[in-house]
């Protein structure tokens, strides 16, 4: 589903279209485009609600918003390169999977080896 | 939620609308289910504390609950999707800071970026300042049916209000990334800058539609030309062409176009493929009437027959 700057307005409740405008400007929504104007998805209108909870109920500053919206899309490509690894490991076979599971255990837990 | 809403807000029965934003915006800051991913106790804490928040942040609603008018229960929120549930998957790359896994060929790439890149000996960066590459930059476009099929230059406005110049090539598929070398963000101390990568989608043609390199649309033609045969115009991306339609066509019959598809970049050209469709007149006149009437005397054709149905 692809909504358009309105449609967006009027289904998140705490947003204006002034505040969705500075957004995307700044770059903190990047809509797709098109020649009738930008096109908002899902994630996109996930993003705002989100974006409104840090301005709104949280009253983060507009210096602090790109700080920690690059930490959270930090992480969320770390989760998704994590999960895309253990999807990996996930088909491996049997005995190779085990090594991978007993080497990972191994760098979490580093048992003291110097004697 | 049935618990009491102060206890979870953290605050007395007495507090001001002022102790009782403080209390929660602390609380928030600490439990946003997105600076948490996938932690379902932090999760179901948000939405209680959401909950509670949604009826004594408001002083109406507070007041109807202090009153006993209201429960607490009757004020869970409608189900959210919470922004990290979209940005783990596929979807999320567009705001990725920095390449995903999928983006690199080798796979020992991969892991020279997930855990730092760690400086192989003989190779420094040049002086001491620090230096980075900037990152790449996601976007979304919709493309043109007939752009995408033909390629074309589009010039695309950023976000930040800069432009870009973006060449379609011939035979662009929906969902495809193009990668603009050195116009995502400015690298740091001298370094380069990273790439933007456009990602398309295709929007959809009244007449024609598409199964890679091969186009397909549907030309309508009358009776007598299907009975008849006759040459009729057909719409192609490249313009209209005469169409050949032989003697005793059906409705559904499929015409081949050869080479009049997608021309790509890389690879061979597709083909159109026509549907035909025979479309009567919207007011039957005596005379057609009478001609169906006298062959159906004559002749003694059914369509059905070979199906095996008993009409």
């Amino acid at each position: 589903m692809r909504y358009d700057e309105k449609t967006v307005v009027q289904r998140v409740r705490r947003l204006n279209s002034q505040d969705l405008r500075v957004w995307v400007s700044e770059g903190w929504v990047r809509p797709g485009q098109s020649e009738s104007g930008p096109l908002f998805d899902d994630l996109d209108v996930a993003r705002i609600r989100l974006l409104c909870d840090l301005r709104k109920d949280l009253s983060l500053s507009t210096d602090a918003v790109p700080v920690v919206l690059t930490l959270i899309d930090q992480l969320n490509g770390a989760r998704h390169d994590l999960r895309c690894l253990a999807a990996a490991i996930e088909r491996l076979p049997e005995s190779a999977r085990k090594i991978v599971i007993a080497e990972y255990s191994e760098n979490q837990n580093p048992t003291d080896k110097s004697q | 939620m049935a618990d009491d809403p102060y206890k979870i807000i953290g605050v007395a029965r007495t507090a001001s609308q002022n102790d009782i934003k403080k209390a929660y915006r602390k609380k928030a800051k600490s439990l946003h289910p997105d600076l948490h991913p996938g932690d379902a106790t932090k999760l179901a804490d948000f939405q209680a504390l959401s909950a509670a928040y949604d009826l004594l942040g408001d002083v109406e609603k507070r007041r109807k609950f202090d009153a006993g008018e209201i429960d607490a229960s009757g004020h869970e929120r409608e189900e959210r999707r919470y922004y990290h549930q979209y940005a783990g998957g596929d979807a999320g790359k567009r705001y990725n800071a920095g390449p995903g896994m999928g983006d690199f060929e080798d796979v020992s790439d991969v892991f020279s970026d997930l855990f730092g890149q760690r400086a192989r000996p003989g190779q420094r960066s040049s002086g001491s300042g620090f230096q980075a590459r900037g990152s790449d930059l996601r976007y979304q476009f919709e493309v043109d049916f007939l752009d995408a099929a033909l390629g074309a230059k589009r010039s695309l406005t950023l976000p930040d209000g800069n432009s870009i110049e973006l060449t379609i090539p011939a035979g662009l598929s929906d969902g495809q990334t193009l990668r603009l070398r050195g116009k995502g963000a400015p690298g740091l101390g001298g370094g380069p800058s990273g790439d933007a990568l456009i990602t398309v989608t295709i929007r959809p043609h009244p007449v024609f539609s598409r199964d890679g390199n091969t186009i397909e649309s549907e030309v309508p033609i009358t009776f007598d030309e299907a009975v008849l045969g006759a040459k009729v115009e057909a719409a192609t991306i490249n313009g209209p062409v005469s169409l050949a339609v032989p003697k005793g066509t059906s409705s559904g019959h499929r015409l081949r176009l050869k080479g009049k598809g997608i021309n790509p970049a890389k690879g061979q050209v597709g083909d159109q493929i026509v549907r035909v469709r025979i479309v009567l007149p919207e007011r039957i006149d005596p005379e057609m009437e009478a001609l169906a009437r006298k062959w159906k005397e004559q002749v003694h054709h059914n369509p059905r027959r070979p199906t095996g149905g008993k009409s």
